[in-house]
């Protein structure tokens, strides 16, 4: 491929960026969509780049030491509000991290479902005018993880029916997305704004409440998170083992904060003890003793001692659970389950057994082991008896979006579909701004045939 | 440095504003309890970003309206080291982020037709069910008790105090 065609794929998230090159597998790199200002600092940083398993050799070069460290955040509540530092958060990508020149480039970009003319607008402006790519198309996400994986099961129902429903749970907020024939039906869609932010922000309060005050520990508690949360399939149950005291309290477990002298990241205490859950609880307590005899041997034993590190019970499970109970947050909107009903409800009862039987899972927030599991267990009950329901979690639910914009970056009628920089520039100086919004607009971004998947 | 004028840069007006919106909220409501739900779920969304965040659960009560030494100095650490001209603060402030909200306000979605998918359209909307599980604030199991000030749950005396020495009406600016 010349250097002239080449299409640099931006999953541009409120949490993660994933950018790289069309037709690849996996994104070259995973970054943090923000700056960040350590204690100690007066200027505002980038991030380290999130090591991929294909990545991962050497590119951990320095430690960042993210303790108590202030965040910026160009996007809020999924939708980009701060173009000024994108733009820098964008220059570094592109220049340091991707090294592109972007005026060779194509762009395809990931653009949330519903966003203002306004935001589109400081979109355009920062891809053609302040970066100078030669030209963009603009995706939404569930179009593109609905077209990698009918790639992936080209006989499958997926690509027979030509549908399927994304739930795409990630770090602003949740959608139960219909996509048919590669289009993302928009006025189906439905959207709880709960995301991983929210979750992270809601893990902090409940530690700081309990034991030690992590509300400035952003990066930290976002990595309690994602190793220890987990969905409870059953919640009475569970919220009563977990009252159980010692050892017979298979939820218990511990995290040690970063000291700033032997070591810079929090991680968990007992690895082993932390995922007892998995077991659900059966008296196996042969396994506990083991467990117990294998604790002074570890070498983390030592470090903790002061108020360094606390315990974690019911959070583990009673945090993502307000991805399913919203209300008991105080927020008058649906649980994912019904969410999901009423996105299929919105369509043509003609899809609806099929939305049912191709559910998929994707973005960060479905990580959380049990999640479809417990899915599936609240949503059964709300679907019409003769209706399978069937739940599918991307295999990679944080790098599905990006790949099926790969994929499509990688089809031959990609080039065509793109607004060049030049039309943008036709359409600009014409003042047909609006014109211009539905020509780089969603809508028709994934009207193509897309048979030679 | 810059000792003068800290009310006059963006950041400090960020604060303003957020402090201002929920001023209005509280204004809107003459119901603690009420105030204290819609604090609480605004701050799910927050990043701490060391300046523009009024923190609800600093243990310190000092998240308040007038707390200007708190301002001056999350202000102080935060600014860059390079100096403005007046003119170059006043392009910065008029350039200064707007929240998410604002636009969407300024986007008057409202006005399309009914047709149109939008963004409040395509909330999911109120649950079916209204019954709402409560979960003690302090430790997390089902509580059956509310408190009469700020409407936060507990479930027991040991957790009613808990909560009354350390986070009663946290939320509420
Ligand atoms: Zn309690
Ligand atoms: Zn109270």
């Amino acid at each position: 491929m010349s250097s002239s065609t080449q299409v640099v794929v931006l999953d541009n998230g409120g949490g993660l960026i994933k950018a790289g090159f069309g037709g690849e597998r996996d994104p070259s790199t995973i970054l943090p969509n923000c700056l960040y200002k350590p204690l100690t600092s007066k200027k505002w940083l980038h991030p380290n780049p999130i090591n991929t398993p294909s990545s991962s050799s050497s590119s951990s070069s320095s430690e960042q030491d993210l303790t108590s460290a202030s965040v910026r955040r160009p996007i809020d509540r999924g939708y980009l509000i701060n173009p000024d530092l994108q733009r820098d958060i964008w220059s570094h990508l592109f220049t340091s991290i991707l090294r592109i020149n972007p005026s060779q480039s194509s762009l395809l970009l990931t653009q949330p479902l519903f966003t203002l003319p306004s935001i589109q607008h400081s979109l355009h402006q920062l891809v053609f005018e302040d970066f100078n790519f030669s030209s963009l198309f603009v995706a939404d996400s569930p179009s593109l993880v609905h077209l990698y994986e009918t790639s992936q099961r080209p006989n499958g129902l997926l690509s027979k029916a030509q549908c399927s429903l994304v739930v795409d749970s990630g770090f602003s907020f949740t959608h139960a997305s219909p996509v048919f024939q590669n289009f993302t039906l928009n006025y189906a869609v439905k959207r709880i704004d709960l995301g991983g932010k929210a979750l992270t922000n809601y893990l902090k309060e409940l530690i700081s409440f309990r034991s030690v005050n992590v509300m400035d520990e952003t990066f930290i508690i976002d990595d309690v998170k994602e190793n220890l949360c987990f969905v409870s399939v059953d919640v009475d149950k569970h919220l009563n083992l977990a009252r159980k005291s010692g050892k017979d309290n298979v939820f218990k477990c511990s995290y040690v904060l970063p000291d700033g002298v032997t070591h810079t990241k929090g991680f968990v205490k007992y690895p082993e003890q932390a995922s007892r859950y998995l077991a659900d609880g059966k008296d196996d307590i042969g396994d506990h003793e083991e467990i117990s005899k294998q604790q002074p041997q570890d070498n983390r034993h030592k470090v903790d001692l002061t108020k360094n590190e606390f315990d974690l019970t019911n959070e583990r499970f009673l945090v993502p659970e307000m991805i399913f109970r919203p209300a008991d947050l105080g927020m008058n909107q649906a649980g994912l389950p019904e969410c999901i009903v009423r996105a299929v409800n919105a369509c043509h009862p003609h899809l609806h057994p099929v939305l049912y039987e191709s559910i998929i899972l994707t973005g960060g927030s479905t990580l959380f082991p049990h999640f479809a599991e417990r899915l599936e267990k609240e949503l059964r009950p709300l679907v019409p008896d003769d209706y399978r329901v069937k739940i599918a979690t991307q295999e990679d639910p944080l790098l599905g979006v990006w790949r099926g914009g790969s994929l499509l970056a990688s089809s031959p009628d990609f080039d065509a579909m793109c607004v060049t920089k030049a039309e943008y520039e036709e359409l600009a100086n014409s003042h047909k701004w609006r014109l211009g919004e539905k020509v780089v607009g969603v809508a028709n971004a994934t009207s193509v045939q897309m048979e030679s998947y | 440095m810059e000792e003068d004028g800290s009310n006059s840069n963006r950041r400090t007006s960020g604060r303003t504003r957020k402090v201002a919106s929920k001023m209005v909220a509280a204004l809107a409501s003459s119901d603690n309890r009420t105030q204290a739900a819609l604090a609480r779920l605004d701050a799910l969304e927050n990043d701490n970003a060391g300046f523009e965040v009024v923190d609800p659960n600093l243990d310190d009560d000092e998240a308040s309206l007038d707390d200007d030494d708190q301002v001056y100095m999350q202000r102080k650490q935060s600014k860059g080291t390079k100096r403005k001209t007046r003119q170059a603060k006043a392009l910065e402030a008029r350039k200064a982020p707007r929240t998410f909200l604002e636009l969407l306000h300024d986007a008057n979605l409202e006005s399309l037709p009914p047709h149109v998918p939008t963004y409040w359209k395509a909330a999911v909307g109120p649950p079916s069910s209204t019954a709402r599980r409560h979960f003690c604030t302090v430790c997390g199991f089902s509580a059956n008790y509310t408190c009469v000030r700020c409407g936060v749950r507990f479930c027991s005396n040991r957790c009613q105090n808990v909560h009354n020495d350390t986070r009663c009406l946290k939320f509420v600016a």
